[in-house]
């Protein structure tokens, strides 16, 4: 490594290579205290873009056998790979948790939750009847078989479902300018408001959990789980705690999620934990916003 | 927990097994080439090239020197761990199921399909001086099976016997002395699809295709425990640090775009070994979870699954802490 970088010793020649349209800088590789930083330099479609990956350097004490096979060649396919891992094979998932089942009652609630999350988004439209815009799904209108001059009632209705987030509601008429101009971004069946958010478990898994969290900002740096534990438990159960820390020192960033198992618990702690002063700080509490909304 | 993804594959994994030791991880898939991985941080040592088919079973020795893998080109290898050279190679007259090393690695048992009117054979070899000439060797014992085929095996107690499941839920346990079935049970309704020991070598663990795992006494095949769940069951391993048991499976692959998508259904899951119930969940395949596999030290687990990726989890202190709690 060190010595591909020592050829490049003239610096003329490095201005040349910047000079050439397809020139990255080469990659780096540095230990700084515990820590190896991999920089790298890539083209993604015609934009250079840096890659910097950080690892920690552990050192194990193992058995003489397994230190042995340490040292063993790479062979195969990997044979011409780097110490290291690759990162073409070798990828870091994203964080999961293990979902424990701490009593049987909770198997079978889940299914009307989620109706019942969707109905508590309502404002945003989440349940919706496109016939009446009541709060109830099409198929349960009260008014489904009244033929409610469906064209007429659109109409009058337009210019409040256009207002919505990005909605393009299933039922809208095409063709209007004013709603082309706003929602002529294609939006996935899965990410449009009316949609129940089922079959996207791969990517927006958060989401669900999303209405019963609460986020916790302006926290002291030496605030620990613990601490945090403590501060909500009195309001309720708690699903999930997550605070946020900084990767290397451990100190908190200052915010944290908690999800709550009910609703009217984490609507308790938002009311009375805003504004709070905690550890001569005061804390500011919010519902959590779902991923897209940030923006 | 933040899982390793091992992308080595470029089909569905048929078998992960980590080493005696667990600083390595081994994994076969339906492409003809088994990845050694090291399971620290998931560096891949190497693969061993050679088959021509799917690769449907490994094993690896008591001291790691030697990988012995068997495919569906009707082959078992045996590999050099440290170098992936191939130090000997047996020719079937149909594809190897399953191949286990004995605990002492004196002797290896295989498996062979029923096909094209040859019948299931389990044969005993021995592989102390495996070489080129172990082709030519005669097996220690060959035992033709002429029910339903073995799917899945184990050595017994001492290397005395070996224990086979069947296509049809059948578990039967072999004197190697005289070739003759000992004891023989059908507590399964459905194809066995693994069988993993415990640590201590005295119960096993059985996945099933008719839902259930369940847990054996290696000696007299009595049935202990059963795990209940609603899809079939590819692949259960025993924890050696806790009462805990993990269970992969998922419908199977064939059926997945015409059922509805769940939740829940491609997830690891964890059931308390005494209690037979369930505790935890961890999802993150997109597919069928087609083999599981503990960590020696019980403080990770391993999954692959009909996605091709093998994934390594380190659990959270939450799952140390976790305290089965029995009302």
């Amino acid at each position: 490594m060190l010595a591909a970088d020592e050829v490049k010793s003239s610096w003329a020649d490095e201005v040349e290579e910047e000079g050439t349209a397809g020139a990255l800088p080469p990659p780096t590789e540095e230990i700084q205290n515990g820590m190896k930083i991999i920089t790298e330099y890539k083209y993604n479609d015609d934009k250079k873009i840096k890659v910097v990956r950080t690892f920690k350097i552990e050192r194990m004490i193992v058995s003489k056998t397994v230190a042995l096979r340490k040292t063993w060649n790479k062979f195969g396919q990997s044979k011409n790979d780097k110490p290291g891992p690759n990162p073409a094979t070798t990828i870091v998932a994203e964080d999961v948790y293990m979902q424990f089942i701490s009593n049987k009652e909770e198997d079978n609630k889940p299914e009307e939750d989620v109706l019942d999350k969707l109905k508590a988004m309502g404002e945003r439209g989440a349940v919706r009847c496109r016939k009446c815009f009541g709060d109830h799904w099409t198929t349960k209108c009260p008014y489904k078989d009244t033929v409610l001059a469906g064209g007429k009632i659109t109409d009058e209705k337009k210019p409040e479902s256009a207002v919505g987030p990005g909605g393009v509601g299933p039922g809208m008429a095409p063709g209007d300018d004013k709603n082309k101009s706003q929602n002529s971004k294609y939006v996935p069946p899965n990410l449009r408001d009316g949609s129940n958010k089922r079959g996207d478990s791969m990517s927006n898994t958060r989401s669900r959990d999303d209405t019963i969290a609460i986020r916790v900002s302006n926290l002291s740096e030496s605030t620990t789980e613990a601490d945090l534990e403590d501060l909500v438990k009195p309001f309720g159960p708690i699903h999930k705690l997550f605070l946020a820390k900084d990767k290397l020192t451990g100190h908190c960033k200052g915010f944290a999620y908690v999800h709550f198992k009910f609703k009217s618990d984490a609507a308790k702690a938002v009311s009375s934990l805003n504004g709070h002063g905690y550890d001569h700080l005061i804390l500011s509490v919010d519902w959590s916003k779902p991923l897209g909304q940030n923006n | 927990m933040k899982p390793l993804i091992l992308h080595g594959h470029e089909r569905s994994i048929t078998q992960i097994k980590y080493n005696r030791e667990g600083d390595l991880l081994f994994s076969s898939s339906k492409d003809q080439y088994p990845n050694v991985w090291y399971s620290l941080n998931g560096e891949r040592l190497g693969t061993f090239d050679g088959h021509q088919g799917a690769v449907w079973a490994i094993d690896v020795n008591w001291d790691t020197t030697r990988f012995m893998s068997g495919a569906a080109d009707q082959s078992l290898r045996i590999w050099d761990c440290a170098t992936g050279f191939q130090i000997g190679k047996i020719e079937n007259s149909s594809s190897v199921r399953s191949c286990n090393f004995s605990y002492s690695a004196n002797m290896a048992a295989y498996s062979t399909d029923t096909h094209l009117g040859k019948h299931c054979e389990i044969l005993i070899i021995d592989v102390r001086n495996a070489d080129d000439s172990i082709e030519k060797v005669q097996p220690i014992l060959r035992i033709p099976i002429t029910g339903p085929k073995v799917t899945s095996m184990l050595w017994g107690t001492l290397d005395k016997t070996i224990i086979t499941g069947h296509e049809n839920g059948e578990l039967t346990q072999w004197d190697l002395r005289i070739g003759k079935t000992e004891r023989s049970n059908i507590d399964h309704v459905g194809s066995i699809n693994d069988m993993q020991m415990s640590k201590d070598g005295t119960m096993f663990i059985t996945a099933s295709k008719d839902k259930t795992a369940k847990l054996f006494d290696m000696d007299s095949l009595e049935c202990l425990k059963t795990y209940q769940t609603e899809r079939p069951v590819n692949s259960a391993a025993i924890s050696p640090l806790f009462d805990h048991v993990v269970l992969g499976g998922g419908q199977d692959a064939m059926d997945v775009t015409t059922t509805s998508t769940r939740i829940g259904k491609f997830d690891s899951r964890f059931f308390h070994l005494v209690f037979e119930e369930e505790f935890g969940r961890v999802k993150g395949h997109f597919g069928p979870i087609n083999s599981v596999a503990f960590h020696p030290d019980g403080k990770s687990y391993s999954s692959g699954g009909e996605d091709g990726y093998v994934r390594i989890h380190n659990f959270d202190p939450a799952y140390f802490e976790f305290n089965f709690d029995c009302q």
